[in-house]
C-alpha cells in the first residue's frame, strides 16, 4: 500500500510538473533603478510606486538632464530613457508592462539642496486615494528659491500608506495621520495611534502610531523591516541652532507593548508619551538616510546635532504649549563650510504619538497635534 | 473518532440495505437466524454486497495548470481515508453487466506548496478586503469530508476482474480551504499598486473555505481484483466536473477540479 501511494505521488508531481506552461510575460511596469551621467547626484535616487526624486548636486543645471531609467525586464519607458528634458518642474513618464497590459505614470521631481522651508504650518494637503477606494492626506510644503524662482514641493512623509492596506474605503480622520482644523494658527497636522485590526495582527503590527516626518516612508519593506521603511532626512545648507513649534498631546488609556510572541499586552500604571525631535547629521555612502533603528542612537557617528522635547515636555498636555529646543551638537562634531555648501549634511524633523510606535508598542487613541513649526538657522 | 462513526454508519447501511433486498423478495419466509440462507438468496437474485475501505490520493487542481503557476514545490496527500458500500446489482444469465451504487464517506485533501507569478489573492479580514497580485511561494490546503453517491454501469471481465465507470454526486459536509502566502510580494490591488515585501517569517494567511461547493459531481472509472472469494482490491479514478468553488467566487482566477485516486480492499459478502 506504502508503495502505491510512494508512486502515485511522484507520478501527480511529474505529471503537475509536466503541465507547467511558458512563463508569462511580465505584467510590472516598475521603475527600478536611475543613473543620471557625470556624477550629478548627491543621494541615491528615491524611487516609490509612482514617483520618484533626484537629489542633484548645486551645480547641475537642472534644465538639461538626460536620466536613464532602469525598469521591470521588458518594460518600455516613454519618453525613451536618456531623453534630455527640462525638469525645472517635475517630469512625467509612462512606464507600459512587458505582456502590454498595464502601464503606470511616474513623476520625476529634481531637487537640489536647501530645498526646504523654514517654518511650517501645515495648511496645505494633497489627496491621496488608496487602492481600496480610501482617501487620506499627504502633507506639502512649497517652497519657492528667492534668486531662481526655482519651486519646491517638499512631501512629508508618513506611515498612511502602510495603515491604507487596513483601512479598506475610510476617509482621512481615520488614519494615524491628518490634517485637522483647529491648529494654534489655521489647521495643524494630527497624529493619532490606531489599531490595525486583523490585518495588521496577522503581520504581527497590530497597532499604527501617527507620524510625520522629513523622508521617506518605504512601503514596500514596511512589512519585512518596520524600522527601515522611515527613511529621514533630506539635504540642508545651513546650519540648525534652534527647533519650535507648537504641540499638545493626550496619551491614550491604555498601554500595551508588544511581546515575544508579537501579540499585545496591556502594561499596568504605564503612560504613553509622544516624541518630536531634529536631527542633523552628516550623509555618507554607508549611511544616506537615517532610520528607526539609527536615528537617535548614541553611538551613531553620523549625528552632528539633536534637538529634542525633554521627558517632562513628552507627557499629556491639553492646551497648546510651545517648545523651544536648541541644537546640541555631540561632542568632536563640527561643521565642513564645503561640505555644508555642497549638501552633504542633512536635516530631519519626526513627529510621533507614540514613542515606541516603531515597536508597535503604544497606546490606542494617543493623540499630538503639532502646528508652526520653525528651524532657526545661523 | 472519524473512523469509528464511519464504520457505524458504513454497517447501518449495509444492514438496511439487506433489509431492503429482504423486504423486495417476501414471497418466501425469511427467519431471523436464517443468515446463509438470505445471502444465497441475494446472490441468486443478482445483489452482491460489498463492504470496502481505502485511501484517497489526488488534489483540487486547475485543469490545465495556469501560466501563473510556475513550480510546484512540495506536495503531500495527506491521510484521506474512505470506507463505504457498494452494491452490484448483475443482469442476464451470464452477469456480464451490471449497475453498481452505495455510499462511500470518505476525506479528500491535499497541502501544496507553489511558486506563483502574478497570482491572483485576497485577503479578508474584519471584513476589509486587500486584494492584490501575489508574486512568491503560496501554501494551500484542501480538506473535504464527504458522502458519495457513484452509480456506475459494471462488467466484468472475467472472473476476477471487473470495471466500473459511471458519475457520482458527493455532499461535502465539512469544507476547509486555506493557506498562506510567504517570500514573496504583493502588488495592491493589480500589478501597478504598491509592492509590499514578505521575507523571512513574514506571511499573510487566506481562508476560502466558505466559498467552496457543497455538491460536487463527476466521473468514475475503476477496476476491482477479485483476489479471494470475499477479498478483492480496489482502484478507482473519481474526476470531478465541476469547480470546488462556487460560482461567484473570482478571486481565485481559475476553476479547481478534485481528482483523486481511491484505492483499497472491498470484503464482499
Amino acid at each position: 500500500m506504502k508503495l502505491i501511494n510512494w508512486l502515485l505521488v511522484l507520478g501527480m508531481m511529474l505529471a503537475m510538473a509536466s503541465c507547467i506552461k511558458k512563463e508569462p510575460l511580465n505584467a510590472e511596469c516598475d521603475i527600478v533603478g536611475v543613473v543620471l551621467p557625470d556624477d550629478a547626484l548627491n543621494r541615491t535616487p528615491i524611487i516609490e510606486n509612482d514617483r520618484v526624486t533626484l537629489i542633484v548636486k548645486n551645480y547641475v543645471n537642472i534644465t538639461e538632464l538626460a536620466p536613464e531609467f532602469e525598469l521591470t525586464p521588458g518594460a518600455t519607458i516613454q519618453p525613451a530613457s536618456g531623453t534630455e528634458r527640462d525638469f525645472t518642474e517635475p517630469q512625467t513618464y509612462v512606464v507600459t508592462s512587458e505582456d502590454g497590459e498595464w502601464s503606470k505614470a511616474y513623476t520625476v521631481t529634481v531637487q537640489r539642496n536647501n530645498a526646504i522651508n523654514l517654518k511650517y504650518g501645515f495648511e496645505d494637503v494633497r489627496i491621496v486615494n488608496s487602492m481600496q477606494g480610501g482617501k487620506y492626506d499627504e502633507f506639502l510644503d512649497v517652497s519657492i528659491n528667492e534668486s531662481t524662482h526655482q519651486r519646491d514641493t517638499m512631501i512629508w512623509a508618513s506611515g498612511n500608506a502602510g495603515f491604507a492596506m487596513t483601512n479598506g474605503t475610510k476617509p482621512p480622520e481615520t488614519y494615524p495621520t491628518f490634517q485637522a482644523n483647529d491648529g494654534y494658527v489655521g489647521k495643524c497636522v494630527e497624529m493619532v495611534t490606531r489599531s490595525t485590526g486583523a490585518w495588521g495582527a496577522m503581520v504581527n503590527k497590530p497597532i499604527a502610531a501617527g507620524n510625520l516626518f522629513i523622508g521617506k516612508f518605504n512601503v514596500t519593506i514596511a512589512v519585512a523591516t518596520p524600522l527601515k521603511a522611515t527613511q529621514f532626512g533630506t539635504p540642508f545648507s545651513s546650519v540648525p541652532r534652534y527647533f519650535s513649534g507648537y504641540y499638545k498631546y493626550k496619551p491614550g488609556e491604555v498601554y500595551q507593548r508588544l511581546n515575544e510572541s508579537n501579540k499585545l499586552e496591556p502594561v499596568e500604571g504605564k503612560v504613553d508619551e509622544c516624541n518630536i525631535y531634529a536631527v542633523f547629521y552628516e550623509s555618507t555612502p554607508e549611511m544616506e538616510w537615517l532610520d528607526g533603528s539609527n536615528v537617535l542612537s548614541d553611538d551613531n557617528p553620523n549625528i552632528i546635532a539633536v534637538a529634542r522635547l525633554s521627558d517632562e515636555q513628552r507627557q499629556a498636555t491639553e492646551e497648546w504649549t510651545y517648545f523651544h529646543l536648541p541644537f546640541v551638537f555631540r561632542d568632536g562634531k563640527t561643521i565642513d563650510p564645503d561640505k555644508l555648501e555642497n549638501g552633504i549634511y542633512s536635516i530631519t524633523i519626526v513627529m510621533t504619538s507614540s514613542i515606541d510606535g516603531d515597536y508597535f508598542s503604544g497606546a490606542v487613541g494617543s493623540t499630538l497635534c503639532v502646528d508652526e513649526l520653525e528651524l532657526k538657522c545661523d | 473518532m472519524n473512523i469509528r462513526k464511519y464504520i457505524c454508519l458504513a454497517v447501518t447501511v449495509c444492514a438496511s440495505l439487506h433489509g431492503f433486498a429482504r423486504s423486495d423478495v417476501n414471497k418466501e419466509d425469511f427467519t431471523q437466524s436464517d443468515r446463509p440462507g438470505d445471502i444465497y438468496k441475494s446472490v441468486i437474485l443478482g445483489l452482491e454486497y460489498e463492504v470496502n475501505a481505502g485511501v484517497n490520493i489526488g488534489g483540487a487542481s486547475p485543469m490545465p495548470l495556469p501560466a501563473e503557476i510556475r513550480q510546484i514545490n512540495s506536495y503531500s496527500p495527506h491521510l484521506n481515508l474512505q470506507i463505504g458500500t457498494t452494491v452490484t446489482k448483475w443482469f442476464g444469465q451470464d452477469k456480464k453487466w451490471g449497475v453498481a451504487s452505495g455510499f462511500r464517506f470518505e476525506t479528500k485533501g491535499m497541502e501544496t506548496n507553489a511558486n506563483v507569478k502574478n497570482y491572483g489573492m485576497e485577503i479578508i479580514q474584519d471584513g476589509k478586503k486587500l486584494s492584490g497580485k501575489w508574486t512568491g511561494k503560496v501554501q494551500t490546503k484542501y480538506h473535504t469530508q464527504q458522502l458519495t453517491i457513484p452509480i456506475t454501469a459494471v462488467y466484468r471481465i472475467n472472473d476476477r476482474w471487473k470495471l466500473n465507470f459511471g458519475p457520482y454526486l458527493a455532499y461535502a459536509f465539512s469544507n476547509e480551504f486555506d493557506g498562506y502566502v510567504h517570500d514573496g510580494y504583493l502588488r495592491e490591488g493589480d500589478p501597478t499598486g504598491n509592492k509590499v515585501s514578505f521575507e523571512d517569517d513574514a506571511k499573510a494567511t487566506y481562508d476560502f473555505g466558505s466559498e467552496l461547493r457543497k455538491f460536487q459531481w463527476g466521473l468514475q472509472l475503476g477496476g476491482s481484483w477479485h483476489v479471494l472469494k470475499r477479498l478483492s482490491v480496489n482502484a478507482n479514478l473519481t474526476w470531478g466536473l465541476n469547480d470546488i468553488f462556487v460560482r461567484s467566487f473570482k478571486t481565485v482566477s481559475f476553476n479547481m477540479y478534485p481528482i483523486y485516486l481511491n484505492v483499497g480492499f472491498g470484503y464482499i459478502f
